[in-house]
């Protein structure tokens, strides 16, 4: 049970930097909340002043409803998965997932049922003798979690905590926190650069650049709806293509015009362009591969020679170069495309996303 | 076999080599060790016989001499005082220098640098220069001459601060956090997670000081003037010049000096193995 409120937080370093910049941020109980961008975007920052690891240099942090600003990370209750794991290396696993509850002082019995239910449920029952360093990277990892789980914490907090795994385990332990979230009905806090990491366990993301967040949104709407060009390009992958287009009207229609061609804009999006008094003026286009389609020469938005065929299997990724811009294709159809072939595309309209090319911001989904 | 790699220059070279290695090696080890044996083979001697340079080994050893310290003499009683002021500073020491340390090293406050800069500047200043102030100090509180102001002026040592803030910082601060966000309290971090895993730096601390407080001399006998709190050195040079005898007691001089080591060496064969990974930078982690 946690509701915790960020409140115009800012992290000043003293040499002046400012890693998180005057963030407000609401987290429900309950809620999986993913905080993902690029490195250096104050994520992790973010993350440790909840923690209490990081003092805040300005704004309120709020636990239930309580200022914690000031409250040690000790007092907190609040548990953290660290990336590196942070096991204790001179106490056995049954020590390591006991500390909390024997700081706690709780009673030795209670201790050990806690631990043999915990270990347990994470399949750790055999390794309790073991030392850290006796173990490989998956079970350290569900040490780490094991830590966390028995103390029954207000709040989760988990810093990349698949990022020293192989790509399989990754997928593995994924499938796992997702499981445990479903089973603690806890509130989960969740540092990732990688958006299938957010995409797929977040019931809530928030996309953060240069210390300031860009959206804060379920997954399908900020894969369908991104509120500017960094968020559209960020989530999603392969990431969007994104096309210089000048907006023009023709009988009462409305239509992007691109190098190659025109893309007709929906009743809807025609609307939001006239209405922002973008006719005639320069736009960004931008659309995700899987809207993008080969065509005739007389649809044809852009043109261009393919240069890379990827099979994926039940999908293909192709790269079409179209002059000095690349646009990608994520398609079923898995016909091979000779490398230099030359093919048309055209999008669908529906969509397609309008940017202001000086502020980045969404004009149109 | 022994060797570590196969050798196939001819057997003469080799011979050559190991004699080699033993001549140097067993030279610097006699030079090192010989006043030492000296003093030990002395302790057995009439002080007839020490004075006869053409006698090394005592003909008719002389355990009396060693009885007499131990039963006729003062020095046990210095050497119980050396080692239970010895023990209390070297607990201080090691509480005071860790708090310290950890707060160099895990803390993050305004000046940490300066702070350790500071503390490292001291190690600097000539023990001697810190006497005079020191002993006005102790003066006006009342403390001259009594075990008090023997420990109370040194319950803070600047090279076993500096020597664990070395061992600290090879921990991953994200283990102290771990410990925090655990619910420990800095104290408990520090004894629970930090100690143990700086185990040798620990050991190395204590017994260096250990010895080096068991052995003072200049500054306990600038303080201490009542034989009850002499310390052993200071105790040593008492029975020396006792009664006037200057000088001519020299076997009852070597036998207290033999038995004033005694302590000493049992405690360095019994922490050996974690000195010297202490002093060769080993903090016990691997991997």
């Amino acid at each position: 049970m946690a509701e915790i409120i960020l409140k115009n937080i800012t992290k000043e370093y003293e040499n002046g930097f400012q890693a998180v910049k005057h963030i407000d941020l609401e987290i429900k109980d309950n809620e999986f909340v993913i905080l993902v961008g690029p490195s250096g975007c104050g994520k992790s920052t973010t993350l440790r002043m909840i923690a209490g690891l990081e003092d805040i240099s300005e704004g309120d942090l709020y636990l239930d409803g309580v200022r914690i600003n000031d409250v040690s990370p000790q007092n907190r209750d609040i548990a953290m998965v660290f990336q590196n794991y942070a096991l204790y290396p001179h106490m056995t696993v049954y020590q390591n997932i006991a500390y909390s509850l024997r700081i706690k002082k709780v009673p030795k019995d209670e201790i050990d049922r806690r631990v043999k239910e915990v270990a347990s449920s994470l399949g750790l029952t055999d390794l309790l003798d073991r030392k850290p360093g006796q173990l490989s990277g998956g079970q350290k990892q569900r040490v780490a979690m094991g830590r966390a789980i028995i103390r029954h914490p207000k709040a989760f907090l988990m810093d990349e905590p698949l990022s020293n795994l192989d790509a399989k385990l990754r997928g593995q332990m994924r499938v796992e926190i997702a499981d445990l979230y479903q089973r603690l009905n806890t509130t989960f806090i969740y540092v990732t650069h990688d958006q299938t990491e957010a995409m797929t366990l977040g019931t809530k993301i928030v996309v953060m650049r240069d210390g300031e967040i860009q959206q804060t949104d379920n997954p399908t709407n900020l894969f369908n709806y991104p509120a500017n060009k960094f968020v559209a390009g960020f989530i999603g992958t392969p990431t969007m293509n994104f096309f210089d287009a000048e907006v023009v009207e023709e009988n009462g229609q409305v239509w992007l015009k691109t190098k190659d061609g025109k893309i007709r804009a929906t009743e809807e999006k025609a609307a939001k362009l006239r209405e922002g008094n973008w006719i005639g003026k320069a736009v960004t286009g931008g659309i995700r591969p899987e809207h993008t389609v080969f065509c005739s020469e007389e649809e044809a938005a852009f043109k261009g020679e393919v240069s890379v065929f990827e099979l994926l299997g039940s999908n293909a990724i192709i790269y079409v170069q179209c002059g000095d811009e690349r646009i990608v294709l994520n398609t079923d159809d898995t016909v091979h495309q000779e490398h230099g072939k030359s093919v048309y595309m055209k999008v669908k309209e529906s969509r397609l996303h309008i940017f202001d090319p000086e502020t980045e911001r969404t004009i149109t989904n | 076999m022994n060797t570590r790699y196969s050798d196939n220059r001819p057997l003469p070279l080799r011979i050559l080599e190991l004699l080699g290695k033993i001549l140097i090696l067993g030279t610097a080890g006699i030079f090192t060790a010989f006043p030492f044996i000296w003093m030990i083979v002395s302790s057995l001697k009439t002080k007839a016989d020490i004075l006869n340079t053409s006698v090394f080994f005592p003909p008719d050893p002389q355990w009396s001499n060693i009885t007499s310290i131990l039963f006729d003499s003062p020095i046990p009683k210095y050497i119980f005082n050396s080692a239970w002021v010895s023990l209390v500073i070297v607990a201080l020491q090691i509480i005071s220098g860790a708090m310290l340390a950890y707060a160099l090293v895990f803390l993050k406050f305004r000046g940490n640098k300066l702070l350790f800069g500071i503390v490292m500047g001291t190690y600097m200043l000539p023990v001697a220069a810190t006497y005079i102030p020191s002993y006005i100090i102790l003066a006006d509180w009342h403390m001259l001459d009594s075990f008090k102001g023997l420990i109370i002026s040194s319950t803070v040592s600047i090279f076993g601060i500096f020597l664990l803030r070395q061992g600290f910082m090879q921990i991953p601060k994200g283990l102290v956090e771990a410990a925090r966000m655990d619910g420990a309290s800095h104290w408990r971090a520090l004894w629970e997670i930090v100690c143990p895993m700086t185990k040798s730096s620990f050991i190395t601390f204590g017994l260096m000081n250990f010895i080096s407080t068991y052995n003072n001399y200049m500054w306990p006998s600038l303080i201490t003037k009542t034989s009850n709190y002499f310390l052993v050195s200071q105790g040593l040079r008492a029975f020396f010049i006792r009664d006037g005898a200057y000088g001519t007691e020299w076997a009852l001089v070597m036998a207290a000096s033999a038995v004033v080591v005694v302590p000493l060496l049992i405690l360095f064969a019994f922490t050996q193995k974690w000195f010297i990974n202490g002093i060769g930078g080993e903090t016990g982690i691997k991997g």
